[in-house]
């Protein structure tokens, strides 16, 4: 019976793992988790438990990045969060598989990229369609 | 008192061992059949436990292993606490580095010069 007592006990410590942290409110939050975490003030309470976890692991490393990144972090954080799970972790994978690209095609990648997205800023900023674009080339 | 246990030392120190063989062999043949069949028995008898540990290696094995076990309901529950807290301190290590390795993947996405975009689908 009392094995049985310590093995029922053992099984629940193991059950309560890390991963069933609770919610934390945004007031709880400290305030560097709150500095980090800015862009989510409205929607954090109603963010999932598992979600909430990860992101209080990612703001961690806030106080560490450049203002350069710091900028980057809260522009991105929250379409982040509003992205599906799945979503997250086809992100995770691509950006892994990227990293493992050498550096310098991946250089050639990010220049190919930043030429696009600059195409595409200043079409939309001077309102012309790329078929208006692609017909005044020709 | 001394010449009676000291004399046979000496002697038997004095007869080669190849004699005593021979003179234990000329006694055997004069023994009566029952006496020989006596010995033979506990001949065989001596064989066969010799033949017993014969695997040393196996029966030693097996005892030190049989050491190794649990012999008492509290070494029973000894050896199951430290074969939870083995798989638990395993499994919090693996659940923390997994942890980690995901938020250092999800600062670098968040951080990095391409836009989230490209990683988005």
């Amino acid at each position: 019976m009392r094995n049985l007592l310590i093995i029922a006990f053992l099984s629940l410590g193991l059950t309560g793992m890390p991963a069933g942290a609770a919610t934390t409110s945004w007031h709880s939050l400290a305030p560097a988790q709150q500095e980090a975490l800015a862009p989510l003030s409205r929607q954090w309470d109603s963010l999932p438990e598992q979600q909430q976890h990860r992101l209080l692991k990612t703001a961690k490393r806030y106080p560490h990045l450049t203002p350069e990144q710091k900028k980057r972090f809260h522009g991105r954080l929250e379409a982040w969060s509003k992205l599906t799970p799945e979503q997250r972790n086809a992100a995770r994978e691509k950006y892994r598989a990227f990293s493992k690209v050498p550096a310098e095609k991946r250089e050639q990648v990010k220049q190919m990229i930043r030429q696009d997205q600059e195409v595409k800023t200043v079409q939309s900023a001077s309102g012309v369609s790329a078929a208006a674009t692609s017909s005044d080339r020709d | 008192m001394n010449t009676n246990i000291n004399p046979p030392n000496n002697h038997s120190r004095d007869i080669a061992p190849e004699h005593i063989a021979q003179l234990l062999t000329r006694a055997a043949q004069r023994l009566d059949d029952d006496t020989a069949a006596a010995l033979r028995r506990a001949r065989n008898a001596a064989l066969e436990r010799q033949s017993h540990r014969e695997p040393v290696f196996m029966l030693s094995t097996g005892h030190s292993m049989r050491w190794l076990m649990p012999h008492s309901t509290h070494q029973w529950v000894a050896a199951i606490i430290l074969l939870v807290a083995i798989l638990f301190g395993g499994l919090s290590y693996w659940h923390h580095t997994q942890e980690t390795d995901l938020s250092h993947l999800d600062a670098a996405i968040l951080t990095d010069d391409l836009p989230l975009e490209v990683f988005v689908d």
